[in-house]
């Protein structure tokens, strides 16, 4: 396994419930993307890309992944006609190498109107609005009162909620999307729960935050609480170069949650990262990863485990683009400094450069962000005690920067007992900007934008299908800002919220307006977290039925 | 890094660079008005103008208010060829749907005002709103009316078109820059007071939407408007199955499909939460809306909620818009108070906003939209109530 502190609610499983994946050693094509009708295969692996939409008994637009990659029982017809190993609508992608301007395209003739919005209404959407009625209506919503809610269960998760038992904190509930329900010592397991909006607490309240999620279910859960600790983990970024949504591209969460179990659906990747990530992807894989490229320089551990196993490295390299239409069949790579560009044949590319955290439920519930530059992500500003810059609200594990386990378990537990007794101080850093040096990965894209950008697509968007230079257009044209960039290219508005596009977008503004990625700002992160469904959101429109722990 | 104005002093500075300050600089740079400089605080589509659901409609309790909708209908159907952006305006209609028979009673008597303008709405009953709705849940609904050409915009490139247009006929627009007062030492405008120091100018706009009230109240004038916080939300994208704008009369629950197959609608929210939590969303939102689109279609209960967002309405009491000069602060212009529905009557609007700053007549009727109808005793003049949707 990955050797993260697992991730947790409300990020998506490392492996997948049930099921195995395929077995012959390939990626499956399961859609086509929204626009172009790209072929895609699953990438992230874990639920947040939206590569893999199949539809399952009715139910429209579910996440392969997420229920086992158990073909047999999926319709992988989404937005594919008549089947996404062969799409007849595919040829828009051949025939619009620069892409479908939606903006300003298709205005003349008048007379056309009409149609014009018939076809691009057609090309929109994965999959036709579900038909079918549940059979009976989802229960009602439920409520727990509790002195403190952890939102993750995972490696830091665990270890906040047995630390807060000890030091005596009367009632602990823990959610977590993957875990079954049950109680550990003393704490409430909320299993199969995805935690969705955190609003900013309520100071007049006896218990100021009420924490929504969804179960399994389709029910929704309240949690009303005196404090919240966020364990929800992190997840390994994407990477910009054209073709960049091939399948085969994929993270390295992604290739451990495809290879569990089961045999990995590549024989010859090319594992993309320079340190501690990329040498468990090469510890995972001994015999089926071809070389090793990384952004900048490569640590020792990797470099020797490289060296062992006969793999060849190559520091110092931008990816430029996959080789192969349907697939990748290759990678072309240029050593950094206007080196010389290079093929390798490779059947995948699995990206282990960066890990970022979740940030959604520390933005929504209104706690200050800092942007830090080695990560290129945001962060929450924390005290040594993980309180956030909200009250009440703590940061623990990789969420909260924390990537080795041994030292997220401590700080997890330094974050209990501090809750505990009642002490936590605020964070004293409240500069966003403090640490806002350029990391490796700011220079690794001033230089990539710099290249000849050749024939293929570079999708800065996969959910929308949005392209590099839709983004660059747009900011010629004086449009500035991630905030009015999403709303004039619908980047970061897709089904993943931005999860899989805006880490790498953010580095890009940064680079295009010339300022820090601080000043380019974050969308405003809307609930939910993830998509939820109506049935559930519903539920809390009636009574809940409530509990509250002793 | 905010730049400053290139000049120092103005004609106009108008106060928003929502969809009625961009329109209002528009027709005075059309006109050849003098020097103009749009101000905002925020970026571009930051207010209501880039968070509403793109509704336009023509069916409306008053004959006024229709004849704007008309006139800015026939707007849009020409931005593509005019601003060169695409709004994507989709006219396949608006349905009101009536539960019971005082709410279709009601639907009538607005159709009837609405064939009086020449307009071609219709009475449609429970099988005709099943055939445009398909789906609905047919005992959820007993009949409504419809009107074809009502439709809905993309409203961001209507936003990008008339930025580019207003700056390629040189209007200055500056984001980032607040006003914080108005300079009017011999009881007429002379100068705005701003984030970025005075500008001098003969005629100050407030299009401050939401903020409108605050902007007037800075300018120490008394108005009535108050900002009421609206929600809406957006589902996953999938394939077209709905045409028109469906409005639920009972609670304004309102829905369409936009061109992307999202499902974006709203309802009127509950009266604790109007003006509480800023921009933010609520859980007893996306309760109540959802459950209000599950009575409708059962069978989404399954469909899931990609976002949802916030934003302010500029309410007036007797719901029609503010419009014309503030006969107690000369050179100050009124464009706000335009409620759930500014963007559909922006285009006509904006046009008597500017004939009002080039102190041209208005073919408006004052006591329905000048700025000093609230304060004319004993007043007992037609209201605008089809506040919905
Ligand atoms: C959820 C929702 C749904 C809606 N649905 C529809 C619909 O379907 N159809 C429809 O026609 N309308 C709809 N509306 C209403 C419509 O969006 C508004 O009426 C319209 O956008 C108002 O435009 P505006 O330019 O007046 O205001 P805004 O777009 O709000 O612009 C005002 C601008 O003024 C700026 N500002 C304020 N104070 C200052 C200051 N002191 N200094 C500098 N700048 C300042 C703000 O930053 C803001 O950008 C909806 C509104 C909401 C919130
Ligand atoms: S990739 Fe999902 S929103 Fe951009």
């Amino acid at each position: 396994m990955s050797g993260m502190p697992s991730a947790s609610s409300p990020e998506p499983p490392r492996v997948p419930h049930v099921g195995s994946p395929p077995r012959k050693g390939r990626l499956p094509l399961l859609q086509r993307s929204i626009r172009y009708h790209r072929p895609r295969a699953p990438f992230c692996g874990v639920g947040y890309c939206t590569n893999c939409l199949v539809r399952v008994d009715g139910r429209t637009n579910v996440r392969a992944c997420q229920e086992g990659f158990d073909l047999p029982r999926m319709k992988t017809t989404a937005n594919a006609w008549p089947s996404p190993s062969f799409d007849l609508l595919g040829i828009v992608d051949v025939v619009f190498p620069r892409g479908i301007d939606t903006l300003r395209g298709f205005r003349r003739p008048a007379a056309f109107t009409s149609l014009y919005q018939r076809v691009v209404r057609r090309l929109s959407g994965y999959d036709d609005p579900p038909s079918e009625a549940a059979q009976q209506p989802p229960p009602a919503s439920i409520r727990r009162i509790v002195e403190v809610a952890v939102v993750g269960g995972g490696v830091s998760g665990s270890a906040a909620a047995d630390a807060l038992l000890r030091s005596g904190v009367g009632s602990v509930a823990v959610l977590d999307r993957d875990a079954r329900a049950s109680t550990m010592s003393g704490a409430e397991m909320l299993g199969r729960t995805t935690a969705v909006f955190l609003p900013p607490p309520d100071p007049a309240a006896a218990r100021p935050f009420a924490l929504a999620a969804t179960n399994d279910s389709g029910q929704g859960v309240e949690v009303r609480a005196r404090s919240v600790i966020v364990a929800t983990g992190g997840y390994d970024a994407s990477l910009l170069f054209s073709g960049n949504d091939r399948p085969g591209v994929l993270t390295a969460e992604g290739a451990f949650a495809l290879s569990a179990p089961g045999p990995p659906p590549f024989n010859r990747a090319v594992v993309f990262g320079g340190g501690e990530r990329a040498r468990e992807v090469l510890a995972r894989f001994p015999s089926r990863i071809s070389a090793v490229a990384a952004p900048g320089d490569v640590n020792p551990d990797l470099t020797r485990l490289a060296s062992e196993q006969g793999v060849p490295l190559y520091p110092r390299s931008l990816v430029l683009s996959t080789v192969g239409r349907r697939r990748v069949r290759g990678l072309t790579l240029r050593t950094r400094s206007d080196g010389p560009s290079f093929r390798l044949g490779a059947d995948a590319i699995i990206l282990a450069h960066r890990r970022v955290p979740h940030p959604q439920l520390f933005f929504q519930a209104g706690a200050l962000m800092q942007w830090r530059s080695r990560a290129a992500a945001y962060f929450p500003i924390v005290s040594e005690t993980g309180q956030t810059t909200v009250p009440g609200l703590y940061a623990v594990g990789e969420a909260a920067g924390v990537s080795d386990p041994a030292a997220a378990v401590r700080c997890a537990q330094l974050t209990a007992t501090s809750i505990g007794q009642r002490n936590s101080s605020a964070p004293s850093s409240s500069n966003p900007h403090s640490l806002d040096l350029p990391g490796e990965l700011e220079g690794y894209y001033r230089e990539l934008l710099r290249q000849p950008r050749g024939s293929g697509k570079w999708i800065a968007c996969p959910c929308e299908d949005v392209l590099l230079h839709e983004v660059e257009d747009a900011e010629r044209r004086g449009y500035r800002g991630i905030e009015v960039i999403k709303r004039y290219t619908g980047l970061g508005t897709g089904l993943c919220q931005g999860r899989y596009c805006l880490p790498d977008a953010i580095l890009l503004l940064s680079i295009l307006e010339q300022r820090r990625p601080s000043e380019v700002g974050y969308i405003t992160q809307r609930p939910p977290v993830l998509p939820t469904s109506l049935g559930a959101l519903a539920s809390f429109a009636d009574s809940p039925d409530e509990k509250e722990a002793s | 890094m905010i730049a400053s104005p290139a000049r120092s002093s103005y004609h106009t500075v108008v106060v928003g660079a929502g969809i009625i300050g961009l329109y209002t600089a528009y027709h005075l740079a059309h006109a050849g008005a003098g020097p103009i400089l749009v101000l905002d605080r925020g970026f571009l589509s930051g207010g209501a103008s880039g968070r509403n659901g793109g509704g336009v409609r023509q069916q409306w309790e008053t004959p006024a208010t229709i004849r704007l909708a008309r006139e800015s209908v026939a707007a849009y159907r020409r931005f593509g060829r005019e601003f060169g952006y695409n709004i994507w305006f989709r006219q396949s209609g608006y349905v009101f749907v009536a539960e019971d028979e005082g709410q279709l009673a009601r639907l009538r008597r607005v159709n009837a005002v609405v064939r009086g303008e020449g307009l071609v709405s219709r009475v449609i009953d429970a099988a005709e709103v099943l055939r445009l709705v398909p789906g609905i849940r047919p005992d959820a609904i007993i009949g409504g009316t419809y009107l074809r050409t009502d439709g809905i915009l993309y409203p961001f490139p209507a936003l990008w078109g008339l930025y580019e247009a207003v700056r390629a006929l040189g209007v200055e627009v500056l984001l980032g820059a607040e006003v914080t007062g108005i300079h009017a030492p011999g009881g007429r405008v002379a100068a705005v007071e701003t984030s970025l120091g005075r500008i001098a100018t003969e005629h100050c706009v407030n299009a401050a939407g939401g903020w409108s009230g605050e902007l007037s109240r800075r300018a120490g004038l008394d108005v009535p408007n108050v900002a009421t916080r609206h929600e809406i939300l957006a589902t996953e994208p999938l394939k077209p199955f709905l045409d028109p704008m469906v409005v639920r009369v009972s609670d304004g629950l309102y829905f369409s499909q936009t061109m992307r197959g999202e499902v974006v609608g709203g309802i009127a929210p509950s009266t604790t939460l109007a003006t509480r939590l800023g921009m933010g969303s609520s859980l007893d939102f996306l309760a109540r809306m959802s459950r209000g689109l599950v009575g409708l279609f059962p069978q989404f209960r399954s469909l899931r909620v990609l976002r949802a967002w916030s934003g302010y309405y500029d309410d007036t009491p007797d719901g029609f818009p503010v419009i014309g000069t503030d006969a107690r602060l000369p050179g100050f212009v009124h464009a706000n108070g335009f409620g759930g529905h500014g963007f559909m009557l922006a285009p006509a609007s904006a046009q008597r906003v500017a004939r009002a700053v080039l102190g041209e007549p208005s073919d408006l009727d004052p006591h329905l939209f000048g700025p000093q109808r609230f304060s004319e005793p004993g007043r007992a003049l037609p209201t605008e109530r089809l506040q919905l949707g």
